[in-house]
């Protein structure tokens, strides 16, 4: 199976700006109003959230994640899959 | 397996002191726990405002221009996107002559759902009398 990364998202939620523990709130909101198989695409800047939080709450509801992390915008692109 | 219901029950004036404030990030912050805590475990929190806690929900508090910190209007709102459950006491906000009009009802303009629910003392003694942990700010 493809990439996350490199399949069309069915929402991208935008949480640039946003501190802990916004990203993961808003996270788990949309996730649970996204069908199963739908794939939720965050923007996030907040170096918890992307890098330990969010992947955390993906990895214990059995989600399939990805992560990228682009340097020079400063920011991370994350991918979950609802299974 | 359970949930744990939690009250964040507020009754402090707003901005001369941080309780307030701290009532609402721990409010919102309790909606992430899960991930520490075991497969099927979970809290369910919700915010009420009561006596002068109420005061907290008024709009346009200016704070910025007069204590220099932000409004907790902001947060109420951030609450409302993030799926918590805001009560105000009904009597209470008679008491100081506001009105639905006077407080923060919703988070419409960030894409939340929820409204602000003005309700009697009694359907709030109801509320608490069922949760687990009472926390008051």
């Amino acid at each position: 199976m493809a990439d996350l990364k490199s399949q069309t998202p069915t929402e991208t939620l935008d949480v640039l700006g946003r501190v802990c523990p916004y990203p993961l709130v808003l996270t788990k909101k949309t996730m649970e109003k996204l069908p199963s198989g739908g794939i939720l695409k965050i923007l996030c800047d907040a170096p918890a959230s992307a890098e330990d939080t969010i992947p955390r709450y993906a990895e214990k509801q059995g989600y399939k994640f990805e992560s990228v992390k682009l340097e020079d915008k400063g920011y991370w692109e994350l991918y979950i899959q609802k299974t | 397996m359970a949930i744990r219901k939690l009250a964040f029950i507020v009754d402090k004036l707003p901005h001369k002191t941080e309780t307030s404030r701290l009532a609402l990030t721990h409010a919102i912050a309790s909606q992430t726990v899960e991930i520490y805590l075991e497969d099927g475990d979970n809290v369910e929190p919700f915010l009420v405002f009561i006596g002068d806690g109420v005061l907290n929900c008024v709009k346009d508090q200016k704070a910025i221009d007069i204590y220099g910190v932000t409004s907790l209007g902001m947060h109420i709102q951030n609450a409302l996107l993030v799926g918590l459950n805001v009560y105000v006491c009904k009597e209470d906000l008679e008491k100081f002559g506001l009105t639905e009009d006077s407080i923060i009802m919703d988070a419409a303009h960030l894409g939340g759902e929820l409204k602000t629910q003005i309700i009697p003392y009694t359907e709030i003694e109801k509320r608490v009398e069922a949760c687990d942990h009472l926390l008051f700010f």
